[in-house]
């Protein structure tokens, strides 16, 4: 887990060239909209594809810089998408405002449960998020009022740029690729900051960080909160987009919970784009198999994305970004003999 | 008063099954540290497995727990070895490895068997115990006796054997233990092949109770991590005991609260055992704090 770090300390840029560089790695994951710009089906999965690298980014705040392995940004993702619905439906706000308050009803709530939660390391913490997740699903299915049960709520299509509904699929690719920027950039900056470096010191040793003078809590609650506030921003502009929600959709834990935490494995835990490339890797291989393997073997993609899961935490523990790290310092080394 | 004394025994019953599944993910919980997201998967695997012996074979369930179990042993000795041994001090690492193996069995089942449902029904299955007007269905009360002589027999055998008391060895210090000269990683994949074979156990005696899915496993899981979280990690009394308490809570919340929110009193079962006594009630203190952090 230090291979990343090593190397970011290695070079120590200035802010503007780091924030430079970050600019030109998202430019990059925008050609794939750019070639296919005319595509509806692959404009489609480019939407989720950088959708789900913000939601992964967002999860890597708190997973990867803090080491703190949530299972439940599920819960956050799923109060943003239903409140957004529910301000939208009710009281006819736009979503373009409703994402703040949802925001900040995910932030609230991830705090209330983090509180007691923090106490608990590695695994035990993991467990105990699982169950969040699980027994805020169990409570979206029992109150129909808010979430309609298990039957969910939909959204029907009414296309105006107010209400975040739109005709064309590319509208949307765009706006979750702005998302996506937005959430890279306020990494960039959380990782140069007072901050980043307390999560960075949490994950590397707790005891050892708290004897430093940080206030470990406080630290772990801070990175909570920006990366619920993130995911409930995602969840928000998961519900304009597909405009159907239901509980075992939105809390499932291999399409939901645990999909934020394998993108970022496979791109890099703890790297700033990692999420970004990880995103870009698994959700297009996913719809494909999905439509290569969903009519034949039911569950057929899922079972490649377990076997992935547990190849990579065998042999690519840093992910892409890491392999690429050691493959470059290699060169480099290479070149010095 | 009779619906309390109905409530109170399926309560136990209930608990009953949550024990023999919470038994061996507590022991693997504490010698070999690793949270084994999977476990309720092996339950589910060992169901299946019992359920093909029963319709090619026609041996019953509790002739094919002799079968299954050791079959689960050689399962979770291959999980061991080959993918949880090489990630021994990275505890993220094996949260991920476990979870893709419980995405992994789940959707292999589920391509297999294609999404229907099984359920395994014999004269047994219908057989129902009648004390004074208190009703119990015979195949729960053989997974209460079983849970119960299960945990017994595993409390005898890590404190009179030497195969036991090397495992306890373990659980206490992996460093100092080695150093005794103890074998520490041939004393895992003992664990998980034992851990894994309780799971087999729990399948075949479960396999007459519930209609087979490939997502049966979710149904134990969650409330064995509760019943592990309150009993106290590695201890065999703690999850038997906790298994029973997890049952009765659930099943006197279900007829005076409501059944769907089972889920939600695992969750305050979790927090308020968390607040107050974070080491579970027959866990040795300071173990959630060591967490499972790596020891070397």
């Amino acid at each position: 887990m230090t291979a990343p770090q090593q190397a970011f300390a290695a070079q120590p840029d200035s802010f503007g060239l780091m924030l430079g560089r970050y600019a030109g790695l998202l430019a990059l994951s925008a050609l794939p909209l750019v070639l296919l710009w005319s595509n509806p089906y692959w404009v489609n999965i480019l939407a989720y594809t950088y959708l789900f690298a913000a939601l992964a980014a967002a999860w890597n705040i708190i997973g990867g810089f803090g080491g703190q392995f949530s299972l439940g940004h599920g819960v956050f993702f799923a109060i943003g998408a239903y409140a957004v619905a529910r301000l939208y439906l009710d009281l006819g706000l736009t979503p373009w405002l409703a994402i703040f308050p949802a925001a900040a009803l995910a932030t609230v709530v991830a705090l209330l449960v983090s509180w007691p939660t923090f106490r608990l390391r590695g695994p035990f913490f993991a467990i105990a998020t699982m169950a969040i997740n699980e027994a805020c699903f169990a409570l979206a299915n029992y109150s129909d009022r808010v979430t309609g049960g298990p039957r969910g709520i939909l959204i029907p299509f009414r296309a105006a740029f107010a209400n975040m509904i739109f005709i064309e699929r590319w509208k949307y690719a765009l706006l979750m690729f702005a998302f996506m920027s937005i959430v890279v950039l306020i990494t960039v900056a959380l990782r140069r900051g007072r901050l980043g470096h307390y999560l960075l010191a949490v994950r590397a040793d707790e005891d050892a960080a708290r004897a430093a003078g940080i206030d470990v809590l406080k630290v772990k609650l801070q990175g909570m909160a920006l990366s619920a506030l993130l995911t409930g921003i995602g969840g928000g502009l998961f519900a304009m987009y597909v405009r159907v929600l239901d509980p075992p959709s939105l809390f499932s834990l291999p399409d939901i919970g645990v999909k934020f935490a394998l993108i970022s494995l496979i791109g890099g835990i703890g790297t700033i784009i990692g999420p970004v490339i990880g995103a870009l890797l698994i959700v297009p291989l996913e719809n494909f198999l999905r439509g290569a393997l969903g009519g034949d073997i039911p569950g057929g993609h899922l079972i490649i994305l377990g076997a992935v899961l547990v190849v990579a935490s065998l042999f690519l523990k840093r992910g892409v970004v890491g392999a690429v790290l050691v493959i470059t310092r290699r060169i480099r080394q290479r070149g010095r003999r | 008063m009779e619906p309390f004394l109905n409530i109170l025994i399926s309560g136990i019953l209930l608990g009953g099954i949550y024990s023999l599944v919470s038994i061996g993910l507590n022991l693997i919980f504490g010698v070999v540290r690793i949270v084994n997201f999977a476990q309720g998967e092996l339950v589910m695997l060992a169901m299946y497995a019992t359920f093909f012996c029963f319709a090619k074979f026609g041996i019953g369930p509790y002739y094919a727990v002799f079968l299954v179990a050791p079959l689960m042993f050689v399962v979770g000795l291959a999980v061991q070895r080959l993918v949880l041994q090489p990630l021994q001090n990275e505890p993220m690492m094996q949260i991920f490895a476990t979870f893709g193996l419980l995405i992994l069995f789940e959707n292999s089942v589920l391509a297999i068997t294609r999404g229907e449902g099984y359920s395994l029904t014999g004269s047994y299955s219908s057989v129902v115990i009648d004390v004074f007007g208190l009703k119990a269905s015979m195949t729960r009360v053989i997974v209460f006796i079983a849970a119960s002589a299960i945990a017994l027999g595993l409390m005898l055998f890590l404190s009179r054997t030497m195969a036991g008391k090397a495992i306890r060895a373990v659980i206490q210090d992996r460093q100092s233990a080695r150093l005794m000269g103890i074998n520490v990683e041939r004393t895992y994949l003992l664990t998980f092949g034992l851990g894994s074979a309780l799971a087999g156990v729990a399948g075949a005696l479960l396999a007459p109770i519930y209609t087979l899915s490939p997502y049966i496993g979710g149904n134990f899981i969650l409330p064995a991590f509760a019943v592990v979280v309150l009993g106290g990690l590695g201890s065999v009394p703690g999850a038997y005991l906790g298994g029973l308490a997890v049952g009765l809570m659930e099943g006197f919340a279900g007829y005076y609260v409501d059944p769907v929110l089972k889920q939600a009193i695992w969750f305050i079962i979790f927090v308020v055992v968390l607040v107050v006594r974070p080491s579970g009630l027959m866990g040795q203190a300071g173990a959630e704090e060591v967490g499972l952090r790596e020891q070397t």
